[in-house]
Formats: C-alpha cells, structure tokens, sequence
C-alpha cells in the first residue's frame, strides 16, 4: 500500500484566490448594474468591451510568453471590470481596449503578473487615459434624463465636484448625479462593501479609515463644514475607491497599522488634490501614490512575539 | 466562563466542533495486539540502545533499551512475551532506526514495580530519576524528554506548572477522553512535579469547546493547593507551548528561549497522567490514549501499547471507510504522515487521522496575492510571505533577519493562504538547514579548537 506523505498542515482553509476574485466581482455587480440602469446601453457595451478586453490580454500575454495560462482566476476580468466601472458611459471603444491592455501587459504583466504589480492596474490605466485623452475622459454622460434633475447641466462637468452645490447629499447618494459608470451610486457601492465584509474579503480598515480620513482632511484643510465635508465624500470617486481600488490586495500594505497609515493617507492626498491642485478629483492619484508607498509600510516592523526592541537594534 | 487567549490565531473546522464530533463522546477502550514494533528512537535526544535479543522472553514493564546519556530515556516491554526481531525499521524523519519486536504471549506479566508511594510522601529528590526510569517523554507530540524539561540550568528558576489540556489540534480527542476518565491520575502528576521543584502553582488550560473537561478537571483539583484550571478560548494554536503561557500567564518566553526563560515549564495532560503512573504505582510508560478518526468505519478511542502497528489499530476500527490517500500521526495542523501502515505507534502518537485520497492530494502553489491570511493568522507576529520569499530563493540569512527562527510551524498561516502556498513547510526547511549551519559551524569551531591545542 503506498501512502501519500506531506509535510504538515494536511488541510487548507477552502477560500481560495479563485473564490476571492468571485466574491469581489460579485461585490462589483450591484455597481455595474446600476450605471448600467442610469447610463444605458453604452454603459454596458464599455464595461463588456473592458473585461473582454482585459481577459484576451492576459490570455495572450500568458501564451506568448509561454507562462502557465491563469486567466480562470478571475483577476483579469475583477480588472477589466473596475476598470471599465472607472470611465464614463461615452467612452469610445478604442480606448477601452487600449486602457484593458495597458492595465493588463504595462501594468501586471510587466512587472511580473498576479501579485507582483506594485500599481492598481485599473486605476494606473485611468491615470493613462486621462493624461491621453482627457476630453474623453471628462466629457461625459449621456445621462439617463429620468434619472437626474432636470436642469442640471450634465454635459458640462464629468463630476459633481465641479460644483457641488448643484447636488443634495441624498442625490449624490442615490447616484442621481453623472460620473464615471461605477462611482456614481454610492448605495450600490455600500452594498458591495457589505458584501465584501460580509464574506471577510476584506477588513473595514481601509474604507472606513480612508472615507474617514478624506471627512476630516476636508473639515480641517479645507475648512468645510461638516455638511460639505459629506458632499465631497459622497462626491466622484472616494467612495468607489475605497471599496474596490484602495483595498486590491496586491498594492495595498498587509499589516493592520500598515493599512491605517495607508488609507489615512491616501484621504490626505485626495483633499490636498481636491483643494489646491488643478484637477478637481484626486482619488486616483491618492491610491496611486500610496500605492507606491506601499512596500516601503510593509516595511514597518511589527512586534513578534519574544522579541524585545533592544534586540531588534543590535 | 472567563476565558484568556492569545493573539491572533485561526479556526480550522469552526462550527464543525474541530472535526472532533465523531469521537468525543466514544468511551476509551484498550485494544492489546499479538505483535508489538517498539521503536529505540521515540525521543528527541540520543535513542536508546536495545539490550534484548531474539528469543528473549520479556515482560510487561522489562527495560528493552537502555537510555543513552542524560538526553534520553530508555525503552520498556508493553507486553509480556517473546522477542521476535531486534533489527531496523523506517523512522518518521531519515533514515532507519532501531526496534524491537514481541510476540504477545498475552500472559500480561509484570516486571516487579517499584512504586514510590502518595504524592503527598514521595521524596521529591526520588520523583525526577523515576520519571527519567520510566521512560516518559512529552506526550502532547514534541516527544522532549521529560526529565530534562524539569531538570533546569544553573540560576533558572520556575513558579509555576502548566498543565497543556487545550488539546487545539483538530480531530483529536485523546487528551479530552483522558481529562473526562482520569482526571485525578492528570492532577496527582501535576503535584508530584509541583513538589519535586518546590512550586507553589499548577495552572491546567482547557480550551471551552470542552467544558465536561473543564468541569471534571475542576473536581478533581478541588482542595488540592495552588492547582487551578484556566478555560481557555477555543483557537488554534492554543496548545502551543508559547501561546498557552501568553493566555495563561500573560509572560512571553524570549525569542530563542525556553519556557523556563518566562519561569514555567509546561507539560502536557498525557505526560502528567504518566508521571502519576510512574511515581504512585512505579510503572513506566507503555501504553496511551490514541483517537483513531477520519476515513475509518469505527472511529475510536483507544488505549494502546506503544508499538501496535497502525494497521492493526485500523483493523480495530472495522478498516478503512475509503481508499487511504494519506495516514497522519497527530492531528491535521502538525502531524507527520506515515509511509505505510506498517508503522508502530510511538509514546507521542495522539491521534491516527487517516485521509481519502481527494483529501491527501496536494494542492499547486499560486502566486502570492499578498491578502495578508497569513500575516493575520500567525500567533507570533510573523511577516510569512515576505519569508517565503526569501525561502524561495534559499536566502537563509534574509529569512533568519525576518525572524524564521522563531516560527512555530504550527500551520495557521499555510492554512489560512488561498493561494496554497508552501508556507509552512518553506519555513520548516529554512530552519532546519540554518539549525543544521549552525551545528556545523560549532562543529567546525570546536574541531580547529582541538587542533590548536
């Protein structure tokens, strides 16, 4: 009788990668289907343009440099998913696919596939497309006409931040207000967010401390009122990238205090952006750069147990 | 029921009572097999060195292998009867070690004991030497001799026993069954220890997913001075030797240290049973409790002679349910896989758990997704990925700086990674090879010592 032999531990907790990837697409769809339901059919066609190209990315990538083919893992198609979530319902189709591949080969890929990117492939792809082509990226929404107030003039600005005055909080929150397909409906996001926390995805850490962080940043820098520091949470992309960009795995720090400098700053960044640089939205580049700061927290040392601070010195 | 722990830590089989449901409740029966292997090597240290030969007849108790220096113990018959073969068998680790085999003659005759009365007598100078002669080691899985745990350097000093009943691994059910049938022979060993070292504490840790434990243990050490029993939460790694004085005693051993470091030493409820067993009644340690689950038509609890052979047990258990894939010593988080079923149980095996083969199969590594399971999970406060990554490229001084030393093994964080990554058994090799460096160097040093002399 042969027996099989194996070092220790003999049994695995059954979440794996794979059902991780699913759980957050699943967060992501209450989202898509409301951008969907406000944008209409470009909304649809752009978000499937974008996952379909992302996935033959990775596919191709894989085979021509002959590496095991993954795409079953679901990551390529979580990216183009939240990639396609992050532009605007009149993107055109060539630039969807040119952001998919870009994301997938400059940004995964390249630095070494699943894991070893050190930048949100969907958000660096964004950062890509609006440093190209910012009127497309900007100039946006054929808004659904039932679903937003009459009178505002959707076409003129891409997020209500432009002006936000012409927004009630609970219009900015029900997504009645334009943007990109994904971000505008905060209760679809908040659904997501339980769902991920729910099925223990993610931890509360980043979302919260970042929503939090932008909260108070814009009370204390800005000087806004409490009422105004809500509109601009509820405002553009924060809320979006807290929930499925800020908290990705691969660039975000792995420890619990890493995580809270993390998501403090990137709340930072956003507010110092919003209010004195020349875009009116910072999400992006405020997970961006922390991003990159990210292997530089991890770096923190944490208390192990038995080990004393002297010894750590010497 | 106030309960202490440790951080962080995991929940392997949660909800599904730890994979003890089908055992827990199964009375501890004794089953005697015809043939016994009995391994020289059954402890951590030097193995003992056989002094029968074939054709010998042995009784129950009869020294069969001598103990080899102060880092060993020696080895006893556990049934009377007549030496088939002293020869070479398959050890657990490399290579092969000594045994000897009996043919069970089912007379059951004993040596003649030499019991060193109540506890509340015995000489405490006498208790050590009789645990040494009785062969006990810890029977929680480490297998360190026992004699040496509570025989301390100079300047060391203890203030307190812990009695390890936390019994964390899954599927397991031995220690439980054995706190519930004799939970006095548990508390008489604790104090016979307590009075040997002159120590005025006993703490026994239980975790609470066994509170009739709990409740029996209690009982037992009613009116007994200084010993107490601590619930504990029920998280893996409890039992851990470091974690359990964390809960209990809120100390920490230091890194590279031992637990008499943090003055306590900790000893396991089956070791405790047996030190009762070799000073009341002056019996050395030749049989124990074993929980036989998994893919097997009769799950049991068994009391067992040490070296019954695993198919035997098996057989005992009305056979396997399924097709085999893989037979574990111990529980699922720690335990060793054994090559055949022709292996003879050792003083440490608490559990047989024997898997199908869907079960045994092993899963391919993914890449690192860097989720932080395994950062979460480790009870030490390890960064496993990062050592995995210097494991992978065989940069032991990177893993060495990442504290790979202080590792545990004991699991959480390879359990917990959706990507299935090697951590633990990454980890076990760097520690191996940098312990086996170290080794080497001394080795070395000590050799071009002697030259210059």
């Amino acid at each position: 009788m042969s027996l099989r032999i194996s070092t220790a531990p003999h049994m695995h907790n059954p979440l794996t990668t794979q059902r991780l990837m699913q759980y957050v697409f699943i967060a992501l769809l209450p989202t898509a289907a409301w951008g969907v339901y406000a944008f209409g059919f470009s909304a649809l066609l752009v978000l499937c343009v974008s996952m379909a190209s992302a996935v033959c990315a990775e596919f191709l990538w894989q085979k021509i440099a002959k590496q095991p083919v993954r795409v079953g893992d679901f990551s390529a198609l979580v990216t183009g998913l939240i990639l396609g979530l992050n532009l605007p319902a009149t993107a055109p189709w060539w630039m969807v696919i040119i952001g998919a591949f870009f994301a997938v080969i400059i940004v995964k890929q390249l630095f070494g596939g699943l894991g070893d990117n050190f930048l949100n492939p969907a958000l660096a792809a964004r950062a890509v497309l609006l440093a190209s082509w910012p009127v497309h990226m900007t100039a946006s929404a054929c808004v659904n006409p039932t679903f937003f107030q009459a009178g505002v003039d959707a076409v003129s600005t891409a997020t209500p931040l432009g002006a936000p005055a012409n927004y009630t909080l609970m219009q900015l929150f029900l997504g009645q207000a334009p943007g990109a397909i994904g971000e505008v409906s905060k209760a679809a996001i908040l659904i997501g967010l339980l769902f991920l926390l729910v099925t223990k995805v993610i931890s509360w850490r980043i979302p919260v401390l970042m929503t939090a962080s932008v909260f108070c940043c814009t009370m204390l820098i800005g000087g806004a009122t409490p009422e105004a520091a809500l509109a601009a949470v509820l405002s553009g992309g924060v809320l979006f990238g807290a929930v499925f960009m800020a908290t990705d795995y691969v660039t975000s720090p792995i420890t619990p205090w890493g995580q809270v400098i993390y998501a403090i700053g990137i709340g930072l960044i956003i507010t110092l952006i919003r209010q004195f640089g020349s875009y009116p939205e910072g999400v992006t580049y405020g997970i961006l750069l922390m991003n990159i700061a990210t292997p530089l927290i991890d770096r923190i040392p944490r208390k192990i147990y038995g080990v004393k601070k002297e010894a750590k010195k010497a | 029921m106030l309960t202490k722990t440790f951080k962080r830590g995991i929940h392997p089989l949660h909800g599904m009572h730890e994979g003890k449901g089908p055992t827990r409740d199964l009375e501890t029966r004794e089953y005697v097999s015809d043939t016994v292997v009995i391994s020289m090597a059954m402890n951590i240290g030097a193995p003992a060195k056989p002094c029968v030969k074939k054709g010998d007849h042995v009784d129950v108790g009869q020294v069969i292998g001598e103990a080899q220096g102060f880092m060993s113990v020696p080895v006893h018959a556990s049934v009377s009867g007549e030496v088939v073969t002293v020869d070479q068998i398959p050890s657990l680790g490399a290579g092969n070690v000594q045994a000897v085999t009996i043919k069970n003659d089912f007379a059951d005759s004993w040596v003649e004991l030499h019991p060193l009365g109540s506890v509340e007598q015995v000489d405490p100078k006498a208790v050590i030497p009789a645990i040494q002669a009785a062969g006990i080691t810890g029977m929680g899985g480490a297998s360190f001799p026992t004699h040496v745990k509570l025989t301390f350097k100079q300047g060391a000093t203890c203030d307190t026993i812990v009695v390890n009943g936390a019994e964390c691994e899954t599927h397991l059910t031995a220690d439980y069954r054995l706190m519930l049938e004799h939970s006095t022979r548990i508390v008489d060993g604790l104090r016979a220890v307590m009075r040997a070292l002159d120590v005025k504490t006993g703490i026994i840790g239980i975790e609470d997913n066994k509170p009739e434990a709990i409740e029996a243990m209690r009982k037992a050490a009613q009116g007994r001075d200084g010993v107490s029993v601590q619930p504990l939460k029920t998280k893996y790694p409890q039992g851990g030797e470091k974690q359990l004085i964390e809960a209990i005693t809120g100390r920490q051993v230091p890194s590279g240290g031992l637990p008499i470091d943090a003055h306590v030493v900790v000893l396991n409820v089956g070791t405790c049973a047996a030190i009762a067993d070799a000073v009341i009644d002056g019996k050395p340690l030749i049989n124990r409790i074993c929980t036989v689950t998994g893919c097997v038509r009769k799950p049991s609890n068994l009391l067992l002679r040490i070296g019954t052979i695993t198919e035997d047990i098996i057989g005992e258990c009305d056979g396997y349910s399924e097709t085999p894939g893989k037979v574990v010593f111990g529980g699922m988080m720690t335990g060793i896989c054994i090559p055949n079923d022709q292996m003879p149980i050792m003083k440490s095996t608490n559990g047989i758990v024997v898997l199908n083969e869907k079960q045994a199969r092993s899963k391919d590594e993914s890449p690192c997704i860097h989720c932080g399971r395994c950062v979460a999970a480790c009870p030490i406060g390890l960064n496993p990925y990062q050592i995995k990554v210097a494991a992978d490229k065989s940069d032991f001084a990177a893993a060495q700086k990442l504290h790979v030393m202080d590792c545990i093994l004991c699991g959480s964080c390879a359990y917990e990674c959706p990507s299935r990554r090697w951590l633990t058994p990454s980890f076990k090799y760097c520690k191996d090879h940098i312990t086996a460096e170290a080794k080497a160097k001394a080795a070395a040093a000590a050799a071009k010592g002697g030259a210059n002399k």
